[in-house]
């Protein structure tokens, strides 16, 4: 007892202060044991499953009794020009996907704000967010079909036009374009709600000045309006780029074929098609594994830039 | 003063414009393959049909709306995205609600632990490999159990607990009233629009979720109704579609069997559309102040 006097007193009261507090509610951490119990399981669990990209794993063996193999499964990655298609695909897709529809929603948002007529607003937002809601399956299977060659509505106004009809879903040249073209029909409507509600939080005195100074509408949306909302849009770049290796995996599971592969296979669907197609375990979770470790790293980049310029910070 | 008002007006026109052209587009590939889904397979097949129906029929969607495997597929969906929303809701909420009180020590790892779930994670093998560890192959609870909280879904709800008003809770404490009477008592029911656009979140999510069943399930009678879609539509084989009929297979247009399905599968997401917009709006922009 004499020994615990030394400590500073203050140090002993928020200790005892702590215990205090755990155990008074004893109730509340008992609710958190079905969840920890749930990430642990199928969060943690997953993450020790890891360490098969170093071995030659064999699905019967199991992980204890699978030979070791250290890198190797790595050295492989980086000397097979399969992968080093893919990851060229993933980060194409990607980057036109940033390029071209990062924009396009805060476009919209903008041009939406314009509209004074409330009822037009709402039926055509009420319009455009609906594809967000549907899966890429269906969203798939309405492509296919007013694309194929056979009867596909695109076609027979390419026909009636006096063009030949193009077979989109296997041509390898296309696929890229159709892959970005889709993701754009099914999200950018909804991606700009974002950029709708800033929009709706800068201060109306703004545009009241400028209206008495003379500025135009379009002035006041460059002068204003774009600055107003540049915060939350270079928070949504940063987070749009840390998910740059995911090119739309169920997106392009769901839409491509062996005759796209060459240009349309991207890291994701690599990832499936070698590990539960072909049942190479090992090497699939080597992918996965710089997937998911690429990934991180742009994430935690991402944050700290953001939380360096813009003050705000994912977590 | 005349130049401006004809400025705005150009302005508003080709705005108006552009939205209308936007809306088109989202539009027409519906319109075309609804009008598909109740035309004459003849007709599909000739590129006859536009955005209107060639003669109109409702045979081939009657029998891509009572087929078998359709009914048993949808059952299946319906039954995941019952389960799965409430026990998804219940979980979220029940970890949330501690989450959110960060003077408890410990509270603040829990939620490092969980945040980092978002960013790095096992990947598809190693998932894999615990599902059929677990026995999970070829059952529902493949596509639930792994999916019950969304760190997202827990975030949201754990930031709207953290801004009631502490004083709401040191009232309740003060006439004796515990823990659990609290949270269920004064916190849930004061939650209702978060935890129904929660709710939300995770019935769409279960209902539109193919990866995963595509994964673990191979059963035909287990498949859920967006597996079935894409054997059908994707993977053109209809043959699943005319389970139970073979006699018919004759008689039954494939085309006209494509387009109906995608309608029919869209059907029940265009019915609750109207809750979907306008909680996930909501959503949207609570997830937006914190997410």
């Amino acid at each position: 007892m004499s020994k615990a006097a030394t400590p500073p007193a203050a140090r002993i009261g928020a200790g005892s202060r702590r215990w205090k507090l755990i155990r008074g509610n004893l109730g509340l951490y008992a609710l958190l044991v079905p969840g920890l119990l749930f990430l642990l399981l199928f969060k943690y669990a997953p993450m020790y499953g890891i360490i098969i990209a170093f071995q030659d794993f064999n699905i019967f063996a199991g992980v204890a009794a699978s030979d070791w193999v250290g890198l190797a499964q790595f050295e492989k990655l980086i000397h097979s020009d399969e992968f080093l298609q893919v990851l060229a695909n993933t980060l194409l897709i990607s980057l036109y996907k940033i390029v071209i529809l990062f924009p396009i929603p805060i476009v919209l948002a903008l041009l939406l704000n314009e509209v004074r007529k409330m009822l037009f607003k709402r039926t055509i937002q009420t319009i455009i967010y609906l594809p967000h809601f549907l899966s890429w399956v269906i969203i798939s299977g309405l492509f296919l079909n007013i694309l194929s060659p056979s009867g596909g509505i695109v076609n027979e106004v390419i026909r009636s036009l006096g063009g030949q009809p193009i077979s989109f879903m296997t041509d390898n040249d296309l696929f890229r374009s159709i892959v970005v073209f889709t993701a754009g029909w099914k999200e950018i409507g909804w991606n700009a709600i974002v950029f709708i509600a800033a929009i709706a939080g800068i201060e109306q005195e703004q545009y009241e000045a400028a209206s008495i100074d003379g500025a135009g509408r379009i002035k006041q949306m460059i002068s204003i309006t774009l600055p107003g909302i540049l915060p939350i849009i270079m928070l949504m770049l940063i987070l749009r780029i840390g998910s740059l290796l995911d090119a739309g995996t169920e997106q392009i599971l769901t839409m491509y074929n062996p005759l796209v592969y060459e240009n349309g296979d991207v890291i994701g669907t690599y990832v499936y098609r070698m590990g539960l197609g072909q049942q190479d375990y090992s090497f699939s979770t080597a992918v996965g594994l710089f997937n998911s470790a690429v990934g991180f790293l742009l994430i935690v980049i991402g944050n700290s830039l953001s939380r360096k310029f813009l003050q705000r910070s994912i977590w | 003063m005349r130049g401006k008002k004809f400025g705005d007006l150009a302005l508003d026109g080709g705005i108006y414009l552009i939205l209308i052209a936007l809306g088109l587009i989202t539009l027409l590939p519906f319109a075309n393959v609804l009008s598909k889904s109740v035309s004459v397979e003849w007709a599909i097949v000739s590129g006859k049909v536009g955005i209107f129906p060639v003669g109109f029929q409702l045979d081939t969607m009657q029998f891509v709306i009572t087929s078998e495997q359709f009914l048993r597929s949808l059952f299946n969906s319906v039954l995941i995205v019952v389960i799965g929303t409430v026990a998804s809701l219940l979980i979220t909420a029940l970890t949330a609600y501690p989450l959110s009180k960060r003077e408890l020590p410990g509270m603040g790892i829990v939620i490092v632990l969980f945040i980092f779930t978002m960013m790095f994670n096992g990947g598809i093998v190693p998932n894999y490999l615990l599902i059929r560890q677990l026995g999970l192959i070829d059952d529902l609870g493949a596509l639930i159990w792994p999916a019950l909280i969304s760190v997202f879904n827990l975030l949201i709800i754990k930031s709207y607990f953290e801004s009631l008003p502490p004083s709401l809770e040191e009232s309740a404490k003060i006439e004796g009233a515990r823990n659990y009477t609290i949270l269920f008592r004064i916190i849930l029911p004061l939650s209702g629009p978060v935890l129904a656009t929660i709710g939300l979140f995770y019935a769409v999510y279960y209902w539109n979720d193919y990866f995963n069943p595509m994964l673990y399930i191979n059963s035909m009678s287990l498949k859920p109704l967006q597996l079935y879609l894409q054997d059908i539509v994707i993977n053109a084989d209809t043959s699943s579609a005319l389970n139970g009929s073979t006699d018919n297979l004759m008689n039954v247009p494939p085309e006209g069997v494509r387009s109906a399905t995608v309608i029919a599968s869209t059907i029940p997401i265009v019915l609750v559309y109207p809750f979907l917009q306008k909680y996930f709006n909501k959503g949207v922009l609570i997830g937006s102040v914190k997410g």
